[in-house]
């Protein structure tokens, strides 16, 4: 087939795109709503983390997940690209920012490169607010991450119960390897004290048969 | 022989012949275990009121709150007034989440349990920097409401003696409970396990308040006169106290146990939680099960698979000591 791949003409983004942009009514139609997309855009690359409403923080996303996806792919020397970040960036040092600070943050990134929160419910502002960010910003961040502090009580319990199942395999593996010996060697009597230990006192069978096992190692070895 | 347990527990989903057997019915209006439960409620109650009007005339102090949103300057009733009326004044997050009160930086306090003297007040909750002490009260407290949970579950001619538990571990995985059932080779099934575990979550959803009390060894011993352990425990634990001859109470509902405390402030702090298993204490003159489970706060969440694997620990028999009520 002749055909372009489609697919490879746009940049794919990490984000759901909904099928149909919203109006974002506005007196002054489709080219007011774009100004204030532009100055949302504008707004998230300069101060990286801004509240507004949902609706329009939703529809900016997409409009600035892929200016900065193009700026990744194509860089500061094509034109179509430049043209672009000239319209979305209101003010004009941005530019270098996208393409100097942005693109070498970004380029690795297997994620999407904004991320939208929705922030809580406040009296008596009527629609759904919501904070939308550049990923890897400088501020503190906005959602506890409870996997970091070992100290809370399900991660003490999750801890505890690792090395337990780490406990039980070394004691698997210590009662295999003895297993083994004896069926090699079943006339030796050292193995079977060994054995005998082994099931009088669980808890002690771990470590000496470690021990037992290491130091009669050599001697297979010789034999 | 092992006993079927179906036939145990009073409110079991499970329709079967076997089941209405051993769990307490509906029918049984007047029985022993709720009659003694009453009795001691009724008696928490009297003291607790008692307390509250020997305070007298009352006097005020000014409590230091440190902490989210802002610090605070709040003044309270002395011996009237506790950290959770504090946390009334700052704000609803607080009231929610508040596990345990920090006084002056050193001494853990309930938050029901009313404030003495001036001072600064800290409120802790699961999701602290470091959340040690609120974890170990969360696990006492656990141990506490197991025991309510298992005293209400029962059938009336099966009597339950509450004898105690050990000290809290969350390390070793589960919380526990010793208690003394007329049952011999008892092995819960799935089904019971499942009903135990029902009526814990049950239990805990209607947000009971924990309140403290401190009582003399005369009363307490009055209030337990029913339980052959604990009457037994009552004077050991007097004669440890601080003052020497006082007991400390917890009342969670209307079950009332003993405890040397602190435990968190309300039941609806418990989030998940389950009983797992039942083992037999061997060497005892009568049979004394210890139940476990193992639970986590509300708000700290974690996927079933995670869970499951702390249940699966939690069936391993708990290493904690069992001291018999004869050796103290």
């Amino acid at each position: 087939m002749n055909q372009a791949d489609v697919s490879k003409l746009i940049s794919k983004l990490r984000i759901n795109v909904a099928p149909r942009h919203r109006n974002l009514k506005n007196p002054d139609g489709p080219e007011g709503r774009l100004l204030k997309l532009r100055k949302t855009v504008t707004g998230l690359i300069k101060h990286e983390r801004i509240e507004l409403n949902y609706n329009r923080a939703d529809e900016a996303r997409g409009y600035a997940e892929r200016l900065i996806s193009e700026a990744i792919r194509y860089g500061d020397c094509h034109r179509t690209t430049m043209e672009l970040a000239d319209f979305w960036l209101l003010e004009k040092q941005l530019v270098h920012k996208l393409f100097k600070v942005l693109v070498p943050r970004f380029r690795e990134y297997p994620i999407s490169y904004t991320r939208l929160l929705k922030a809580p419910d406040s009296p008596g502002i009527a629609f759904k607010r919501a904070v939308l960010e550049l990923r890897g910003n400088p501020y503190p961040p906005l959602t506890v991450d409870s996997t970091r502090n070992r100290a809370l009580l399900h991660n003490v319990l999750l801890d505890e119960a690792a090395k337990a199942y780490r406990a039980q395999k070394v004691t698997g593996v210590t009662s295999e390897i003895l297993e083994k010996i004896e069926r090699e060697h079943p006339s030796s009597p050292a193995v079977e004290t060994q054995e005998s230990e082994v099931t009088k006192s669980p808890n002690i069978s771990e470590k000496s048969g470690v021990l037992q096992e290491k130091s009669s190692e050599p001697s297979y070895e010789k034999t | 022989m092992p006993v079927s347990v179906c036939t145990l527990l009073t409110r079991c989903a499970i329709r079967e012949p076997t089941f209405s057997r051993v769990f307490r019915r509906f029918s049984h209006k007047y029985s022993r275990n709720e009659d003694v439960k009453s009795r001691r409620n009724e008696m928490f109650t009297a003291e607790k009121k008692r307390q509250r009007e020997a305070v007298g005339r009352v006097e005020k102090i000014e409590v230091k709150y440190l902490g989210v949103p802002q610090d605070t300057t709040l003044v309270m009733n002395k011996n009237i007034s506790t950290p959770f009326n504090c946390a009334q004044h700052i704000s609803e997050l607080v009231v929610k989440r508040s596990a345990l009160a920090l006084l002056d930086g050193v001494t853990l306090w309930d938050m029901h349990r009313p404030l003495e003297a001036a001072c600064t007040l800290q409120l802790l909750h699961f999701k602290d920097s470091d959340p040690f002490h609120v974890n170990k009260a969360f696990w006492r407290t656990c141990s506490v409401v197991l025991g309510a949970v298992v005293t209400e579950s029962f059938k009336e001619d099966i009597p339950v003696f509450l004898h105690s538990f050990p000290s809290p571990n969350v390390r070793s995985g589960s919380f526990v409970y010793d208690i003394e059932l007329n049952v011999e080779n008892w092995v819960p099934t799935k089904d019971e396990l499942r009903v135990l575990t029902g009526q814990m979550v049950h239990f805990c959803q209607q947000g009971h308040k924990i309140e403290r009390l401190e009582v003399s060894v005369d009363l307490a011993l009055d209030m337990f006169a029913d339980n052959p352990y604990k009457s037994q425990q009552i004077p050991d634990i007097g004669s440890h106290s601080l003052s020497g001859d006082k007991v400390i109470l917890y009342r969670v509902g209307q079950h009332v146990d003993i405890s040397k405390g602190p435990l968190i402030g309300n039941t609806n702090l418990l989030g998940r939680c389950s009983i797992v298993a039942v083992h037999l204490i061997k060497d005892t003159s009568k049979p004394i099960y210890r139940f476990q489970g193992v639970a986590l706060p509300q708000g700290l969440l974690l996927n079933h698979f995670a869970y499951g694997v702390l249940e699966n620990r939690a069936k391993i028999l708990n290493p904690a000591r069992f001291i018999p009520a004869s050796d103290l």
